[in-house]
């Protein structure tokens, strides 16, 4: 057990990978020369790929390698790529166990950081993950902390089918305990309150936690619990259910806008609840319907005032 | 082996000239049947026929080891039948039968035999040759010499995962073989209307592949420059294969004909029929006549017919059994 930041918490996710997976390889860019450097020392350019700007190719080679029994990590830049490959995803590397039968498995990892506040502009701060969330077959992991982060990554080689894997930067430095033991696909209750469910993941995850906190420093101790879900896809139907029957509310909080995500889906999920199991009705928090300037990202984004002031309402 | 002689025997049915006949026969066949029975309403999947270009499928598919594998494209239906997959296997698929390996969920003409080297392709023109690439980077990392294949039509050139592929395999000097059934049509659109030239070659060269522009209506041309091929791949030099052919049959069972205007061409090009090509080839080196060729011929109709029934009638059973 030890404690380290949600970027180191990734990084050695993959160094255990590699160390405990000997027929797992890594593609990528610039991963030689800077980002991978000293795994290529260790393990050599055989396993440490360093390929061309050709993302939509990078994913289609994975499936191949997978086809011969590899597993995979496509190192993309970051998550508005996904827009790039995202027929290698959908078609090739999210439909190969399906189309044959169960006979071929696709352990494949396709790393996409998140990469808002950054300055990289509408075209560099997306997040994208309703661009997959009704692909079958396709695992969706959004750690929203440094355990998620390093549990999230190596049990995503285990599965048969692949892992889009979004990191979010914006927490690279958000410290944390890595349990021994993997939470095995769980959703995490990582607050512990009995009067409102915060349901978040990635970045929005920490935010309700710094908000739960926030709300226990004014008086509000122990009312918020936050789930924080790490594997959006799949999801933890029981963990949510049971911490929404709990606490008779539910607020969800999810980065993209509200179209599409978990957040309308879990939404949803609420409805199998006994009626009257509720004391109010969900709401949800969610991203502006809209590109995400450069200069500033937050406006449009959820926030913790915007959180606690919501939370309090709710528990009025 | 004599001019006289009218019989094959066994030795000559073992030789690759008697393979290739006898592959592409089944396979002009099996596809006439499909579309027929699917017209009957017997089958409901469309065919994509390669009737005039089986030689390119034939001779390749005939030219891989052990562990190779390769990744049909759609009209090479003689891939699967040269790989070792029989009729009976590939009509469970169409029929689903419960005894279809892939479960019938693939489209036929994807349906896969991974632990037998054919890999699902993909509907998407141009995404499976990453596939193959990606299977070329396992077999260079496990370093058993083998080799993978992918075929694709000459309207790939549009797709940008050829060209991705192309860069990547080139510069990892992957053990890949890219064959193009350059056919001078991408559906109903001829190549002037696409491209600045019908060779692929000019394309391919620069970015590393070792290449070869062959007639792919010649199955013994194809099988020698596909066992080229294969050594060159496995010594680590990727090849792009660029088989000059002709579509002969329907553009699927579905759509017919779409090309407009090909009339002398089709007359042209029957001249140079592979099947016919590899008829007149046994029967000038004496190892059958054309009685013989006719015989074999027709049983292998009867065949194809009757395979047709035993799977209806092996489906039926299966399904009440599980019923």
């Amino acid at each position: 057990m030890s404690t380290m930041s949600y970027r180191d918490a990734v990084a050695k996710a993959l160094q255990d990978s590699m160390r405990d997976e000997p027929r797992l390889i890594i593609i990528g860019q610039n991963l030689a020369g800077h980002a991978l450097k000293p795994l290529v020392e260790t393990y050599g350019e055989d396993r440490v790929q360093d390929c061309s700007i050709s993302e939509s190719a990078m994913v289609g080679m994975a499936v191949g390698a997978a086809m011969k029994g590899w597993k995979v990590v496509v190192m993309i830049a970051y998550a508005d790529i996904a827009s790039v490959c995202h027929m290698a995803i959908a078609q090739s590397a999210a439909k190969l166990p399906y189309l044959t039968n169960g006979r071929l498995d696709c352990p494949v990892i396709i790393r996409l950081p998140i990469a808002r506040f950054r300055g990289h502009g509408p075209e560099g701060n997306e997040v994208g993950v309703s661009w997959f969330y009704n692909v079958p077959d396709l695992n969706i992991a959004m750690p929203g902390s440094a355990n998620e982060a390093y549990w999230n990554f190596r049990e995503a080689l285990q599965h048969p089918t692949p892992t889009l894997f979004f990191e979010d930067r914006s927490i690279h430095t958000r410290s944390g305990e890595i349990t021994e033991d993997s939470p095995g696909g769980k959703a995490q209750i990582t607050r512990s309150g009995d009067r409102l469910t915060i349901i978040a993941a990635g970045r929005t995850a920490a935010l309700a936690e710094d908000a739960a906190d926030e709300m226990a420093k004014h008086g509000d101790g122990h009312a918020v619990e936050v789930v924080s879900l790490g594997f959006i896809k799949p999801l933890d139907k029981e963990t949510i259910l049971k911490s929404a029957s709990k606490t008779g509310r539910v607020l969800i909080v999810q980065d993209e806008p509200p179209w599409s995500g978990y957040a309308p889906y879990v939404r949803c999920l609420l409805d199998e609840l006994p009626a009257g199991s509720l004391a109010a009705p969900p709401r949800i928090i969610a991203g502006a319907d809209q590109y995400l300037p450069f200069w500033d990202e937050r406006p449009f984004l959820p926030s913790l005032e915007g959180v606690a002031a919501t939370a309090v309402e709710m528990m009025r | 082996m004599t001019a006289t002689r009218t019989t094959p025997d066994a030795g000559s049915r073992s030789a690759i000239e008697w393979k290739l006949y006898v592959n592409m026969l089944t396979t002009r066949l099996f596809e006439e049947a499909l579309v027929r029975w699917e017209h009957q309403g017997k089958i409901s999947a469309q065919t994509f026929p390669s009737k005039g270009q089986e030689a390119i499928a034939i001779g390749c598919c005939l030219a891989l080891e052990r562990g190779d594998a390769v990744i049909p494209s759609f009209r090479t239906r003689g891939a699967m039948v040269a790989m070792g997959i029989t009729i009976v296997e590939q009509l469970r698929e169409f029929i689903h039968s419960p005894l279809a390996a892939g479960d019938s969920r693939d489209a036929p003409h994807h349906a896969s035999w991974p632990e037998r080297g054919v890999m699902p392709g993909s509907t998407m023109i141009g995404g499976h040759l990453a596939m193959a690439a990606g299977l070329a980077l396992a077999m260079q990392l496990e370093r058993k010499g083998e080799i993978s294949l992918a075929f694709f039509g000459d309207g790939t050139l549009g797709s940008g995962d050829l060209h991705e592929t192309m860069h990547i395999a080139g510069m990892s000097r992957l053990p890949l073989i890219l064959v193009c059934e350059n056919n001078g049509w991408e559906m109903a659109t001829s190549w002037q209307k696409v491209r600045k030239t019908q060779s692929l070659i000019p394309y391919a060269e620069p970015f590393g592949f070792a290449t070869r522009s062959i007639d792919g209506n010649d199955a013994l041309e194809v099988y020698s420059a596909a066992r080229w091929a294969r050594a060159t791949a496995s010594d680590g030099q990727p090849v792009f294969l660029d088989c000059m052919t002709f579509r002969a049959g329907l553009y699927s069972s579905h759509f017919g004909e779409v090309r407009g205007g090909v009339e002398k061409d089709l007359a042209a090009w029957e001249k140079r029929d592979p099947l016919k090509k590899m008829t007149e080839w046994l029967i000038g080196h004496g190892l059958a006549s054309a009685e013989d060729l006719e015989r074999v011929s027709q049983q292998e109709e009867q065949r194809i017919e009757d395979t047709l029934r035993e799977v209806l009638a092996e489906t039926a059973s299966a399904t009440k059994e599980l019923g």
